[in-house]
């Protein structure tokens, strides 16, 4: 078919179509066109095509923050029905309130910013954070546990300090190993030393991706390390029979007090609880949210200031309450994305390659 | 002979528009009656599937409880049909139009409910959930409201949840059910000149309401909520309806 033809055709075409085809035809030819992204970087320079966060959020409307499906009691609690319909409740839900409210301020406060909540599964959480689906996650996420930063994301200052990792048991003998090795130590305590020998051999669980994992990994050599998905299935697992289970200092506070009492903290010799190392949690987003992380910052320095984080710390970590109340009264629904429908707590399995 | 004849075919006349007149002001308002009555049925059907479940829901150690929307809605059917002898899915003719409108309105609310709470209940490790006749007769009942002229709400002279506060009517329907012996009649009462049905049917607390609603009055309960200190078969609140007979 010679170019004549061709021409000859595509005439006879538009003269069929009338004017309303050209445009069709032209957007078509225009993609083949080489070299058009120069022409978009020109008008982008010329007329900004894409705005920064704080714009995007003001005009959405919308927050979109992801929240992890697995409990985190007290920062997170199992999503509960209401008479207002699924919500889920806890201390970094009332954060991210905090956070939504400033930014209706900010967008100048004729319409709210309504924090859209997305339940994912903690794993997840930094993949739709990368990839764009979420403006920041609450989660109770440590920033500084080494390699606790996934590149490309940035963490907040503290909204939660004086926490750290912790550690819960069930048989008596093992508070008393550990013990053991605190006293050998009289006048100069090393934590490190005394828990590295007294959970030596020991089956010890951590949630997988966790900073416990991390610190597990790290500083446990001598212990049989079991991932497992989520603390409730670590208090599920009967086969073996799990001696330790490590997370942050305080979930297994709340945890052992209100929903497994079959579990106890490990505390010093003295009685007082136990820290392996300390771990402050941070909000997260991504590394070019130049803008929002100031806001995040100057926000979280300004509670803080005003007591408010303290005041949110206390009534979650030392008020008796009970959570499906407050998920009726103050919770917040969510959309549920990349989890099974029916969510389950998944499983463990012994850490390989140790 | 003439004027008597007349006078009789004019009187005859006179009495047979007003009777008419009558039997086409009644026939909607007992249409309204009618459908008021199937409704409060069906919402408590709803319930009583809820409550039925209610081991399995909490089950911690069950992920999948099967308690899907399809299986719901087979149970409420079928419960439907038992007590008031009529198929939700083949309604008879002799029904109200309004009741074949808005009964499978009712029932795809209530199984859009049990749709929603589905992570909720398929939740393992975790045991109370929430989810009992109360939450799902409040979002049901709101659901349904929302695509419909025709009102429900789920109503009690100290509720939990300040939306379901009574109105002025409710409290003074709910104060005479509180008075008077158990009985599944419904109050019904026409308001706004003759224009509003209201119509209010009883709940009455059974023995499983009473470990959240009974003794000892005031010690919390598990979802938080002081305990009313109430005994079986005391009034727990009413299925408050209300249908607007213009909007018809």
């Amino acid at each position: 078919m010679s170019v004549q033809s061709i021409t000859r055709k595509l005439r006879h075409r538009l003269k069929e179509s009338g004017p309303h085809g050209i445009v069709p035809l032209l957007i078509a030819f225009g993609l083949f066109l080489p070299g058009c992204g120069l022409i978009f970087d020109a008008v982008e320079l010329v007329q900004p095509l894409t705005r920064d966060e704080m714009s995007a959020i003001c005009s959405r409307g919308q927050l979109r923050v992801g929240i992890s499906v697995e409990p985190f009691r007290p920062f997170v609690f199992p999503a509960v029905y209401t008479d207002e319909g699924v919500r889920v409740t806890g201390l970094d839900v009332e954060l991210i309130r905090e956070v939504a409210d400033a930014l209706t301020t900010y967008c100048g406060g004729e319409k709210p910013i309504v924090p859209t909540l997305h339940l994912t599964r903690f794993r997840d959480l930094f993949i739709e954070m990368n990839e764009g689906h979420l403006d920041l996650f609450v989660s109770s996420v440590g920033g500084n546990i080494p390699g606790a930063r996934p590149v490309g994301l940035w963490f907040s200052i503290p909204y939660f300090h004086n926490g750290g990792i912790g550690a819960m048991i069930q048989r008596p003998e093992v508070a008393e190993k550990v013990r053991a090795q605190f006293e050998k130590q009289a006048g100069s305590p090393d934590t490190l030393a005394a828990i590295q020998s007294g959970l030596s051999g020991l089956i010890v669980a951590a949630q997988r991706g966790r900073t416990s994992h991390l610190y597990a990994e790290a500083d446990l050599k001598n212990i049989r390390l079991l991932l497992c998905d989520s603390l409730p299935a670590a208090i599920e697992m009967r086969a073996p029979p799990i001696d330790v289970v490590v997370s942050t200092h305080a979930i297994l506070d709340y945890v052992t007090k209100h929903v497994w009492p079959d579990w106890r903290l490990l505390t010093r010799n003295d009685g007082t609880p136990l820290v392996l190392t300390q771990e402050s949690f941070s909000i997260v987003t991504v590394e070019e949210h130049r803008r929002l992380q100031w806001f995040l910052n100057n926000l979280l320095y300004r509670l803080e200031e005003s007591g408010r984080l303290e005041h949110m710390r206390r009534r979650w970590l030392e008020e008796d309450y009970a959570p499906t109340r407050r998920a009726a009264m103050e919770g917040l629904p969510f959309e549920v994305s990349k989890v099974p429908e029916h969510y389950d707590q998944g499983q463990c399995r012994f850490a390989t390659g140790r | 002979m003439k004027y008597p004849v007349l006078l009789f075919i004019s009187l005859s006349l006179v009495f047979f528009l007003a009777w008419s007149s009558i039997a086409w002001s009644q026939a909607p308002r007992e249409e309204a009656e009618t459908t008021a009555q199937h409704l409060a049925v069906l919402l408590n059907v709803g319930r009583l599937i809820v409550d039925r479940n209610q081991t399995l829901i909490n089950d911690p150690r069950k992920g999948d409880k099967g308690f899907s929307p399809e299986v719901f809605e087979h149970e409420v059917v079928n419960e439907f049909i038992r007590q008031t002898h009529m198929d939700l899915k083949h309604l008879p003719s002799h029904l109200p139009s309004l009741a074949k409108e808005v009964l499978p309105l009712l029932l795809q609310s209530s199984r859009e409910v049990v749709a929603d709470a589905q992570l909720v209940i398929n939740q393992r490790g975790i045991g109370y959930k929430n989810f009992i006749p109360a939450t799902f007769g409040s979002q049901a009942a709101r659901k349904f409201s929302n695509h419909s002229h025709v009102k429900i709400k789920q109503t009690a002279l100290n509720p939990r949840n300040l939306k379901n506060t009574p109105d002025a009517y409710e409290e003074t329907a709910l104060k005479r059910l509180a008075t008077q012996p158990t009985s599944n009649t419904s109050v019904t009462d026409w308001i706004d000149n003759e224009t509003t049905l209201r119509a209010l049917t009883p709940i009455y607390y059974s023995k499983d309401c009473l470990a959240c609603h009974g003794n000892p009055k005031g010690i919390l309960d598990i979802s938080g909520y002081p305990r009313e200190g109430a005994q079986e078969g005391d009034l727990a609140g009413a299925i408050s309806i209300q249908i607007p007979l213009k909007s018809q």
